[in-house]
């Protein structure tokens, strides 16, 4: 699995909690069948697309600070 | 991930009653012309309910006093009084109040107390106050919203387990940028310089020499030569 992928996996989820979140405070109804689907898919597309592009910048990130062959500075 | 799932199972996992009941409601037809009806909540007009924005706060864990009231129904009249709360399109509760004779006119008390659902349910959730005939036809009904508020404040199950979720979801988040490095090369091994003046040798090359030609060494490359070592002494010691 890659930065990206793990990035969105996670979007996903919160997008969906998010939402089931906004009713329990008390900002969107989710007591018809149509448009809490409509707000869970539009949470979790959302998410998604936002969990993978930071997912993606956290992995260019990390790759940067941990680069690959270089050897450790002598002690 | 699992949780995740599992809440959304809870929630859309519910009875087949529930479903029915939901499926009835949809089902039914609209309010015959010259019907009238009218519902108060603790006093409160239910029509005036009937955006998000205008919802009545109310506590799961003290009742509610509803008023129904009915008039100018055909015969037989109503002899059900019916109050549901939905939840992803599916009544998560159910009160009803039968009469003993039908009316055609006429006003029944319903108390309601939501304590049951009150520890796990939070936030705003759509109300269906519906006077039903004999036959089972709705013969009027009005929609309207409510705020509960769950008895231990904001510590109602569901709460929880979302913020919980969220906490976990945010910390896997930030860590992914982890995942990264799964998917690049390992480190090549560093590259040992090969003995001065001998080409360097492929493995594979290595086995297409012959066993007996072994590879040639420079006469001036100096060999190394294992440091003496010291015999131990006898067993026994030195006496």
């Amino acid at each position: 699995m890659s930065a990206t992928s793990h990035g969105a996996s996670c979007g996903v989820v919160l997008g969906i909690v998010i939402v089931i979140f906004l009713q329990q405070v008390a900002v969107i109804a989710l007591s018809d069948l149509v448009p809490s689907l409509e707000y869970l898919i539009i949470g979790a597309v959302i998410g998604g697309v936002l969990g993978a592009v930071i997912g993606w910048a956290l992995g260019r990130s990390y790759l940067a600070r941990h680069p690959v062959g270089v050897a450790a500075p002598p002690k | 991930m699992v949780l995740a799932f599992a809440l959304m199972g809870l929630l859309l996992n519910l009875p087949a009653s529930t479903i029915a009941s939901s499926a009835s409601r949809s089902a039914a037809v609209q309010p015959a012309a010259g019907i009238t009806g009218d519902v108060t909540w603790n006093g409160v007009d239910i029509s005036t309910l009937g955006t998000i924005s205008s919802a009545l706060s109310i506590d799961f864990s003290q009742s509610a006093n509803l008023l129904y009231k009915w008039s100018n129904v055909p015969a037989p009249g109503i002899n059900d009084a019916r109050l549901q709360m939905f939840y992803f399109g599916f009544a998560v509760a159910t009160r009803d109040v039968s009469l003993s004779v039908a009316q055609t006119s006429g006003s029944w008390p319903l108390n309601w107390t939501p304590l049951s659902i009150g520890y796990v349910l939070e936030g705003v959730y759509k109300l269906t106050a519906s006077v039903i005939a004999p036959n089972g036809t709705t013969m009027w009904s009005e929609d309207f919203y409510v705020t509960g508020n769950a008895p231990l404040g904001f510590l109602a199950v569901i709460p929880i387990v979302l913020l919980l979720l969220v906490v976990y979801e945010v910390y896997a988040l930030v860590r992914s940028g982890r995942y990264a490095a799964l998917g690049r090369k390992p480190a090549a091994p560093p590259e040992t310089p090969p003995p001065s003046g001998a080409a360097p040798q492929t493995p594979a090359k290595a086995a297409e020499a012959p066993a007996e030609a072994p590879p040639e060494t420079p006469p001036d490359t100096p060999t190394e030569t294992p440091p003496p070592t010291e015999t131990p002494p006898p067993a026994g010691g030195v006496s």
